[in-house]
């Protein structure tokens, strides 16, 4: 049970992730098959006509079977942690306030899904129960925030996490549908695209009021936007959804002013697959807020503008192995330990709060940090040269700088060897000893998917491997800024953990805008490759850069 | 509390889940948390509390929330919760012939938060030998 609780934490975070996305297809799903496909099929040719009702239905069935299993997922999982830890039976704790709001979404799934059973066709009776149900799940999913919870300013926040909830689903929610739409003829496509804007252009603003309700409700500051685990992603998500912003305003000009221009549609295309990577990558932050607190209620022992820009002055990388005969390490550890003290002397006189199966950071360790940052500058360094050496290939004037990929080879021998000290070949335990710890075998699993990413992607640039094999390396990409985004948050004030943090947000945010752009280079047209060829290496520079640069104390 | 990992040991993490995609464990996931308590934290008593609270910055469900005292050998002392008199206040009363021993005392709460978060954790106080 122990070990459950060790997972039920990230367990939790990710099922909600995946709750929130296919939630957010599922209410876009209806909003395009009833707003959108079933009133513009009567404008359109017969044959049009029938295949965007089905998309529409498909994307309402499909999306609707992922939200019912994450949504049991989720509330099962809680269920499971909530049995544990207080030792109770099941039946104990239905009663609880997440379970009848878990209830009503299922409930309001499965009235969907039966809604969806029948033909793509709907009566008027047909299409206002599916909004009916549509509007009892976004209730439901509203009543499991974190707004039901405040003890202030309830009914606004409420409001706002439902209007940004709707406005996720006019925008994001649709996209998958609308991506499908595309494949109608190149006329009808475009009217399914130009229709869309509307709603998207409607989404933004409810997106945007929901914001700042939060902006009150939750943060209450630009300080908070750095200082709290919780402005910090909240910073992040605004990030994204400029850039979302950027991709949407980019079709909205293609579909209604540059219709004319020749691959116009196929532009678009790809400018929504990329706005649904995004878009995925901005849900699995808005999944990871929810584990926090709201920077609102963390006023104190908040990182100080100071302490950031400190933190993120460059500074010499550590590029030697450090040992114990260093002197900078005695130094680095006389410093930690007045830190810990003063640290230890703070925290007794505040609460700390923790999720089942976490605790208290134990004191900091200079030969552990210093290690730490060697990996991470050794791996900057060759992250830097991978992205060099693929904006030489964009210029297609070094033939030799195709074999980019192969600099991925050293970084996985690096996590190989390097990763853990005590095993084989830099330690004394042997190869099979170390495997019993799960972070040994963790990281040379690691080291061996980085090396076949860089296999398959060496390959790719050979020409040897073509169809959906050639994705690989920007999905790679893609799920590792998003598993970032994910990851591990201070639930208090914890300067360390924070400082640690704000340093690998950009780099998620990279990995995304990254992973992308490599989509849509592999993915065309032509003038869209031409320009996605440059982004991706420069991402991949300014990861380097930023790992190179990258302390812990 | 087990100790869990240190910043270093969260930014390899980090910078392995980034380059290469490893099962991410250990996430901190938390809502529920302590805005004032009594006794407060840290506190030195010279006698035993008849009464402690603790105010969170969220609506409790304070049938599925516990709080116990554990005392200096590690000993625990499950608490009878008061009547909810606020959603976000959590209070019991010590049982009159409760003896606690001089030493450091430590109130653990775990609180199921109405949104169906679950958080932890201790509020430390010290009993002034008599």
């Amino acid at each position: 049970m122990e070990q459950f609780l060790d997972l039920y934490g990230f367990a939790g975070v990710v099922l909600h992730a995946a709750e929130l996305v296919a939630r957010t297809a599922l209410l876009g799903g209806v909003i395009f098959w009833v707003g959108l496909a079933l009133p513009l099929a009567r404008f359109l040719a017969p044959g049009d006509a029938t295949r965007l009702r089905r998309i529409g239905r498909r994307a309402v069935l499909w999306s609707g079977l992922a939200t019912l299993l994450a949504t049991l997922g989720t509330c099962g999982l809680d269920l499971l942690a909530l049995s544990a830890t207080l030792d109770a039976p099941f039946a104990a704790l239905l009663g609880a306030d997440f379970v009848h709001a878990a209830a009503v979404q299922a409930l309001a799934i499965l009235l969907l899904l039966v809604l969806a059973l029948g033909p793509a066709e709907a009566s008027a009776v047909r299409a206002f129960g599916l909004l009916l149900a549509a509007l009892a799940l976004l209730v439901g999913a509203t009543a499991g925030s974190h707004a039901i919870a405040r003890t202030e300013n309830r009914g606004m926040l409420l409001a706002a996490t439902g209007l940004h909830q709707l406005g996720a689903a006019f925008w994001i929610g649709g996209l998958p549908a609308l991506l499908a739409g595309f494949r109608l003829s190149p006329a009808a496509a475009r009217r399914v695209g130009q229709r869309y804007s509307a709603f998207a252009a409607a989404g933004v603003l409810l997106i945007l009021l929901g914001i700042a309700g939060f902006w009150i409700g939750y943060l209450g500051g630009v300080p908070a936007l750095y200082g709290t685990a919780y402005g910090a992603m909240s910073a992040t998500k605004a990030v994204m959804l400029g850039l979302l912003l950027l991709l949407g305003a980019s079709n909205w000009l293609l579909l209604h002013r540059l219709s004319g221009t020749p691959g116009g549609l196929l532009r678009v295309r790809r400018f929504v697959e990329a706005e649904i990577g995004l878009g995925i990558a901005v849900l699995a932050v808005a999944a990871s807020l929810t584990s926090v607190p709201p920077a609102a209620d963390l006023p104190e022992d908040r990182v100080s503008w100071a302490e950031v820009v400190e933190r993120f002055t460059p500074a010499w990388p550590r590029l030697q192995s450090p040992n114990h005969a260093d002197l900078a390490i005695p130094a680095l550890q006389a410093q930690l330990d007045r830190e810990w003290q003063q640290r230890q002397a703070a925290q007794a006189a505040r609460p700390q709060a923790f999720t089942p199966g976490e605790g208290l950071l134990p004191p900091r360790n200079a030969g552990d940090i210093a290690w730490s940052e060697y990996n991470h500058h050794w791996a900057g360094l060759m992250v830097l040269l991978v992205g060099l050496a693929a904006l030489l290939d964009a210029t297609g004037r070094v033939p030799v700088a195709r074999h980019w990929p192969l600099v991925f080879l050293g970084l996985a021998f690096f996590i190989l060897v390097r990763s853990d000290a005590e095993v084989w070949p830099l330690g004394e335990l042997s190869l099979l000893e170390g495997l019993r710890d799960p972070e040994v075998v963790q990281h040379k699993l690691a080291g061996l998917l980085v090396a076949g990413f860089a296999l398959a992607e060496w390959w790719v640039r050979l020409g040897r491997i073509r169809g959906r094999a050639r994705f690989i390396f920007p999905s790679a990409m893609l799920a590792g800024g998003v598993l970032l985004l994910l990851h591990t948050h201070a639930i208090g004030n914890l300067k360390d953990a924070l400082l640690v943090e704000l340093s690998h947000l950009p780099l998620a945010v990279l990995a995304v805008v990254g992973g992308c752009a490599r989509f849509a280079e592999l993915r065309g047209p032509a003038e869209i490759s031409r320009l996605a060829r440059w982004v991706w290496p420069l991402c991949l520079v300014l990861v380097g850069l930023l790992l190179i640069i990258y302390r812990e104390a | 509390m087990p100790p869990s990992a240190s910043p270093a040991r969260i930014g390899r993490r980090l910078l392995l889940g980034f380059i290469a995609l490893p099962a991410l464990a250990r996430q901190a996931a938390a809502h529920a948390v302590v805005v004032a308590s009594d006794p407060p934290a840290g506190a030195v008593l010279a006698a035993a509390p008849r009464h402690v609270t603790l105010r969170f910055n969220s609506r409790i469900d304070h049938a599925r929330s516990r709080l116990l005292l554990v005392g200096p050998e590690g000993a625990q002392v499950p608490l009878d919760l008061a009547p909810e008199a606020e959603p976000a206040l959590l209070a019991a009363d010590l049982a009159p012939d409760a003896a606690l021993a001089p030493g450091a005392w430590r109130l653990r709460w775990q609180v199921l938060a109405v949104d169906g978060h679950i958080t932890r954790g201790d509020v430390p106080f010290t009993l002034q030998p008599r």
